[in-house]
């Protein structure tokens, strides 16, 4: 009887890893090798003269030294998390209060909900384009600041106003994301609770102090990390709309690896800059990760 | 006019909504609105909100080119190939993990959440280099088995609880109806999770639809190329006639669009489900 158990157990477990293990081979194979390889990379000098003659040698921590040193990869970090913040600030927020808002019972709250998602659904290549257009000296938004007497700087030939301009681009997008995953929050707390508060007396104020705020912290917590996590490390946003310039003034980690390798061809470096944004991710993933877990017990 | 308090905040609400609704949207409708621009319009002097002379030649200045077709099928295949491997691999991966308990699920998980993490970046070189060394470079099936890591982890995440949710008489049933493991999984338990397996399809359909990167990177051919990795080409060879450029953009929006309308719920279920929850 026992043995019988025991086999049947086994052959569960084999049918198990069979549905399974193709996947997680696959993400070891495709994202798992790359990963170890890029650390390799990383601390070695591959350009593109060594990439096809051989002739590569480790180098140590040579590559992140140079970095280090080197004023625009400095500017480039100063960007990332100025472009991060900035958007996780205005993205939460104004998602929080359209969260409240649409959280609402009214007719058009579902559909205008559902509706104002599609920027996010749109490729961030598009989003680029039309950032591109409407930032353009002669474009919508300098249109609308003259209707109300505004002279509108050029928003991407400047070194101050570029980044503004992308991270509002940015914003179109993270709002309704934000929006999203809080109203989903704001479901779970029952409304029972909202209830006995009310017959004990508190106003709306009271209600959203005492009551969301603590009981939305979990899912508060856990879209701030992912809005992070999905921040930091933009790409196609700044490579359509600015391609990181002017000056190197909307250059981010992501974009900047990217030209390192690909459009100087080296690929120790951009993978060494690569590093550098996984590091940063790591840190706030890993949190994002225990927060997780917690939800789960 | 309002007879009860509900009814005037039903309509100031409304109001509200309208106006958000508006402001969120009016950038899609300015990216359409411009694609059917005159050029002497595009350069006019004063930007005009709508087109004041209604013309459908931008649209076929790009239907008429043959990179551009090229590009339309290139991410069509981009799409299809990342949802093939997506449905393939990551269906069943998260039926596995919903249904069996087994040593090292937690480990399995666990990789597959800080695998949704990683950024691009950090896979593109090496996989450059390795795609190079072993001849994918510049085939249709380098940028989807990219994407497709991303894409895999987040139908896992998504389906591992519609997989849970499912009875457990209902998979027996089948198994004593003589299915083996595979034949109940296939006949049983898809059409049980159905809603999910359309989530997946759509999501997948569009991380493949939307990349830049990968795509870019491994195909240096424009005829290679996805309509997103061939934007610089296309602006390269338009300079600033922007009803052009947008129409381009405007091609690129529909299928998103499409898909958007007509399956919004799937879209936003997954969206919620794979991203907070567990």
């Amino acid at each position: 009887m026992k043995g019988k158990q025991l086999s049947i157990d086994k052959r569960k477990r084999r049918e198990a890893y069979g549905f399974i293990l193709p996947a997680f081979l696959y993400m070891l194979l495709v994202l798992g090798y790359p990963l170890i390889y890029n650390v390799f990379l990383s601390f070695k000098n591959v350009n593109v003269k060594n990439l096809t003659k051989g002739g590569s040698v480790f180098v140590g921590l040579q590559n992140y030294i140079e970095l280090f040193q080197n004023d625009t990869f400095l500017l480039v970090i100063k960007n990332t998390f100025v472009f991060t913040i900035a958007c996780l600030i205005f993205q939460f927020t104004i998602g929080f209060a359209f969260a409240i808002f649409f959280y609402q019972k009214f007719r058009l709250s579902g559909p205008i909900r559902g509706m104002v998602l599609v920027s996010y659904m749109m490729p961030m290549a598009v989003t680029g384009l039309l950032g591109k257009n409407i930032f353009s000296n002669l474009g919508l938004i300098n249109n609308l600041l003259s209707k109300i007497g505004i002279t509108g700087p050029e928003w991407l030939v400047n070194t101050s106003t570029a980044l503004i301009a992308v991270i509002i681009m940015n914003c179109w997008v993270g709002i309704p994301f934000n929006m999203l995953l809080l109203i989903s929050g704001l479901t779970s707390i029952s409304g029972e609770v909202y209830e006995s508060a009310s017959i004990d007396g508190a106003n709306w104020g009271q209600r959203f102090v005492f009551i969301t705020l603590p009981m939305m912290k979990g899912s508060m917590l856990a879209v701030l990390m992912l809005g992070f996590i999905y921040t930091f490390r933009a790409f196609d946003l700044m490579y359509i709309m600015t391609a990181g310039g002017p000056l190197n003034s909307t250059d981010v980690l992501g974009t900047y690896s990217y030209m390192l390798s690909f459009t100087q061809f080296q690929f120790s470096k951009g993978s060494a800059v690569a590093m550098v944004l996984f590091v940063c991710l790591f840190i706030v993933g890993l949190f994002y990760l225990h927060l997780l877990s917690k939800e789960d017990d | 006019m309002f007879k009860t308090r509900v009814g005037k905040k039903e309509f100031f609400n409304s109001v509200i909504a309208i106006i958000i609704a508006i402001i969120f949207l009016f950038p899609i409708y300015w990216l359409a609105q411009i694609s059917f621009k005159s050029d002497a319009e595009t350069f006019g002097k004063v930007l005009t909100y709508f087109p004041h002379e209604f013309t459908f030649d931008p649209w076929l200045v790009n239907l008429t080119d043959a990179t551009f077709l090229l590009s339309l099928r290139n991410s069509f295949i981009n799409a299809a190939c990342t949802m093939l491997i997506t449905l393939v691999l990551g269906v069943p991966a998260a039926y596995g993990m919903g249904r069996y308990k087994v040593p090292g699920s937690n480990v399995f998980l666990l990789t597959f959440l800080v695998s949704q993490m990683l950024p691009a970046s950090l896979t593109l070189t090496p996989m450059y280099l390795i795609f190079n060394k072993i001849g994918l470079l510049g085939s249709h099936i380098a940028a989807p088995v990219a994407i497709a890591a991303t894409s895999i982890p987040f139908a896992i995440v998504t389906l591992r609880p519609y997989f849970k949710s499912v009875p457990v008489a209902l998979d027996e049933a089948a198994r004593l109806d003589g299915c083996n493991s595979l034949r109940a999984f296939i006949s049983v338990m898809i059409p049980a999770v159905k809603t999910g397996i359309i989530t997946i399809i759509v999501i997948s359909f569009l991380n493949g639809w939307n990349d830049l990167v990968f795509s870019m990177t491994f195909n240096v051919g424009a005829e290679m190329r996805p309509l997103t990795a061939n934007i610089y080409k296309f602006q390269n060879a338009y300079g600033t006639k922007w009803n052009c450029i947008m129409a381009y953009g405007t091609i690129l929006v529909i299928p998103v669009i499409l898909l958007f309308i007509f399956l919004q719920k799937y879209i936003i279920g997954g969206l919620t489900a794979g991203a907070v929850k567990d």
